[in-house]
């Protein structure tokens, strides 16, 4: 009776862990800047590109503001999928390891009131709400339709030298 | 303990101050380093499919068979909708620092110039402009790469929707080196030039995504060029003919592997009157620093073979950036 004891115990106990390990796992998940959640809304006007994208946070206000901060974060790193009547968008930095080799540069640029908010036109922040606004455990997952100026990001990226110009090298 | 954290703060900031300029100072040195190769030139070229589907084309009886060409005049002046594409296309890849030779103008100097050379002569003999008949075939628009185009407005019930087909071809290679095509949304309400320039601007960024990486290619493993070596008739040598012990197409295909960037060239065909190569990578830039194309690249060649025990003249005949024919024998 023991043994089945201390067996129950030991099981539960790996359970627990196992459980716990999957929870951190999905933190990390949800903090890598690789896992960044869009959808195409459509065709941008001239030099913009339009879509949803999703942000986590306490609050769901903090969770609109990291959406804006992750739908720079996606244009540059890893590009805005197809929808909508749009045609994919590759991300501008063709260097894999960029954040690494210009960390300096994405640290001052993805602060908090930094000049990534210069390329966001226009985000619908203030009236999320129903599907766009899900309360999970330990926070919110918001979805923020955004327009970023793409053109505009592309030339200040292009001249601080952290994203390669079209005709460089020519 | 207040100083000491704001001390380490301040360190922090320095270093970040450092690294943040030594990239940029890598970034610009990278790009000086590269500021002198060639830059090709980028041309819109409606689709063979485009013009002869909608009638612009024209007929030419060649011995008996019927050849359909495209007329791109008549294209470029009576649709609308393909200089509105053309336009736009100019326009994003101008702010690329990429501005497209204009094909209607091209044509329109063509026409004129070659009015102009046949009315030139000179002040004292009356002497005319030197001219063969190659020189003539030569006058034609061209560049180094075509953006090919086609593009049709079709109907779903009440609604337009856009299919378009954008190709980036080599000239000399003939390979597709960027591509973007698909179907836009159907709309009711948007009119077809509104749709058309929906679809440049929903394409062009994955079109120019993929002519980055040709690019990034190219300064990476060497420009991709091809070499043609040719004999003028009547020679007393040929291909097979041995110097050394070994015959002058083995010379030949050592040379091109001593010198392609890492070796990389593909002998694709050859016999004892030809040579022909492909896939051959060459640098953008000779060790001086200077900008090179294929004619510069394979000039080397033709004064390695001009020199003992070859002895051999020849002439060195260019077909634009990517392309370059050593013809043996003779100038």
């Amino acid at each position: 009776m023991k043994t089945l004891q201390i067996t129950l115990v030991l099981l539960l106990a790996l359970a627990v862990s196992v459980n716990g390990q999957k929870r951190k796992e999905l933190k990390a998940y949800y903090g890598s800047q690789y896992n960044v959640e869009i959808q195409t809304l459509g065709v941008g006007n001239d030099g913009t590109k339009l879509f949803k994208v999703w942000g986590y946070a306490k609050k769901a206000e903090g969770a609109a503001i990291e959406a804006k901060r992750n739908a720079i974060s996606a244009a540059i790193f890893k590009g805005i999928p197809a929808g909508g009547g749009a045609a994919p968008t590759p991300a501008l930095s063709t260097d894999s390891n960029a954040e690494v080799t210009h960390q300096a540069f994405f640290d001052e640029f993805f602060k908090d009131g930094g000049k990534y908010l210069q390329f966001v036109n226009l985000s619908n922040d203030g009236a999320a709400g129903g599907a766009d606004r899900i309360k999970m455990k330990k926070g919110y997952k918001v979805a923020v339709a955004v327009s970023i100026n793409f053109v505009a990001l592309r030339k200040y990226l292009e001249e601080s030298g952290v994203v390669r110009k079209l005709d460089a090298g020519f | 303990m207040a100083r000491f954290i704001t001390t380490q703060i301040l360190t922090k900031k320095i270093n970040n101050m450092r690294k943040f300029i030594t990239t940029i100072a890598i970034a610009l040195v990278a790009v000086s380093l590269f500021g002198q190769a060639k830059k090709p030139t980028i041309m819109v070229v409606p689709s063979d499919q485009y013009c002869i589907s909608r009638g612009y084309s024209m007929e030419f009886d060649n011995q008996g068979t019927i050849i359909t060409l495209p007329d791109y005049k008549k294209a470029l002046q009576t649709d609308p909708n393909l200089r509105l594409v053309i336009s736009k296309l100019s326009g994003i890849m101008a702010d690329r620092g990429f501005p497209l030779k204009d094909l209607e103008q091209e044509l329109k100097n063509l026409a004129t110039a070659g009015a102009e050379m046949s009315m030139l002569e000179s002040k004292n003999t009356g002497a005319g402009i030197a001219e063969s008949p190659i020189d003539a075939l030569k006058r034609t628009a061209k560049s180094d790469i075509i953006m090919d185009l086609s593009f049709e407005v079709k109907r779903k019930g009440p609604k337009n929707y856009i299919t378009f087909i954008l190709n980036g071809l080599d000239a000399y290679t003939s390979k597709n080196v960027a591509s973007a095509a698909g179907t836009g949304e159907p709309s009711v309400s948007a009119q077809p030039e509104i749709l058309l320039e929906e679809a440049v601007l929903s394409y062009i960024d994955e079109f120019n995504g993929r002519l980055m990486s040709f690019f990034e290619d190219a300064f990476e493993k060497g420009r991709e060029v091809k070499i043609r070596i040719l004999m003028f008739q009547n020679m007393d040598f040929d291909l097979e003919s041995e110097y050394n012990d070994d015959e002058l197409s083995e010379h030949i295909e050592n040379w091109m592997a001593d010198h392609a960037v890492n070796g990389r060239y593909n002998t694709q065909d050859a016999t004892e009157n030809f040579m022909q190569f492909e896939q051959v990578r060459i640098p953008m830039l000779n060790e001086k620093g200077r900008a090179v194309d294929a004619r510069g690249w394979i000039r080397d060649l033709q004064k390695y073979l001009k020199d003992d025990p070859f002895m051999i003249e020849s002439k060195l005949y260019m077909r634009g950036l990517g392309e370059a024919w050593l013809i043996l024998g003779e100038k």
